[in-house]
């Protein structure tokens, strides 16, 4: 039997804490364990900055405007 | 505001979705037109003030299937995936000793990101895009893709591990000397 890890608890439950699907206890228990470790708080503040950085990166590429003229073209006649 | 005026409306966010869950623009760019054209077409089947957009993409993710570009299912070899921690961990050992978790992201490139997602297996990568870059619900995600919500939980789980796995190759392992 391995002992019980709260980093690597913490680890698991990074993302369903970020989405905000956790219950109300094992959020607080993530909560005390983040205000106690560094090491996980790091790891936790890193992930908001990449979800951002990700958001950005896969909107940095525009749609072409001539796309958006022939999408427009598409339109039909009144009915 | 007419109902192909809305969806026109919409398409920089559609064709930002579109754009990552196929492999090439020129595809995106064929898929964004077939999809407007049957919009446009059965517009009468749109329940009005539900959400278009997620209209819109239920529409492009299935001509994307019936054209067969979706053809390659999820490989029974299942992609290398590493825990949360792994990209912080990586690119925190490959710096300077800066390990300011503000500046830490700074070592990606959009271009990691983007080209890290499209080595995502198809199954994985839906649900990453539609959530984390088109800010789709679960729900909304679930029901474009018509797969149960907890599917949608799993994959997104996994698939978020699976692209920082990426990233971290992208920007850490493919470093040549």
């Amino acid at each position: 039997m391995t002992a019980y890890d709260p980093c690597a608890h913490c680890e698991e439950v990074m993302q369903p804490f970020m989405d905000r699907v956790l219950t109300d206890a094992e959020r607080q228990e993530a909560e005390s364990h983040l205000d106690e470790c560094t090491y996980c708080r790091k790891r936790y503040r890193f992930e908001e900055n990449l979800r951002v950085f990700v958001r950005e990166a896969g909107a940095a590429e525009r749609m072409p405007v001539e796309l958006k003229q022939k999408l427009a073209a598409l339109r039909t006649p009144l009915q | 505001m007419r109902f192909e005026e809305e969806a026109l409306a919409l398409s920089d966010q559609v064709y930002r979705v579109a754009r990552h869950l196929v492999g090439s623009r020129e595809e995106a760019e064929d898929l964004m037109q077939e999809t407007y054209a049957r919009a446009f077409r059965s517009w009468r089947s749109f329940q009005p003030g539900t959400n278009l957009r997620a209209w819109l993409l239920r529409i492009l993710t299935n001509l994307n299937i019936d054209r067969g570009r979706r053809q390659q299912r999820t490989p029974d070899m299942q992609p290398l995936e590493e825990g949360d921690y792994f990209l912080y961990n990586k690119l925190e050992a490959s710096g300077d000793g800066d390990s300011d978790e503000d500046h830490v992201v700074e070592r990606l490139s959009q271009n990691d990101v983007v080209s890290a997602l499209s080595e995502v297996p198809h199954d994985f990568r839906d649900v990453v895009v539609l959530v984390d870059i088109g800010d789709f619900t679960y729900a909304d995600a679930a029901q474009i893709l018509d797969i149960p919500i907890g599917t949608v939980m799993s994959r997104l789980h996994r698939g978020r591990r699976i692209l920082k796995k990426g990233m971290a190759d992208q920007a850490v392992g493919g470093e040549v000397a």
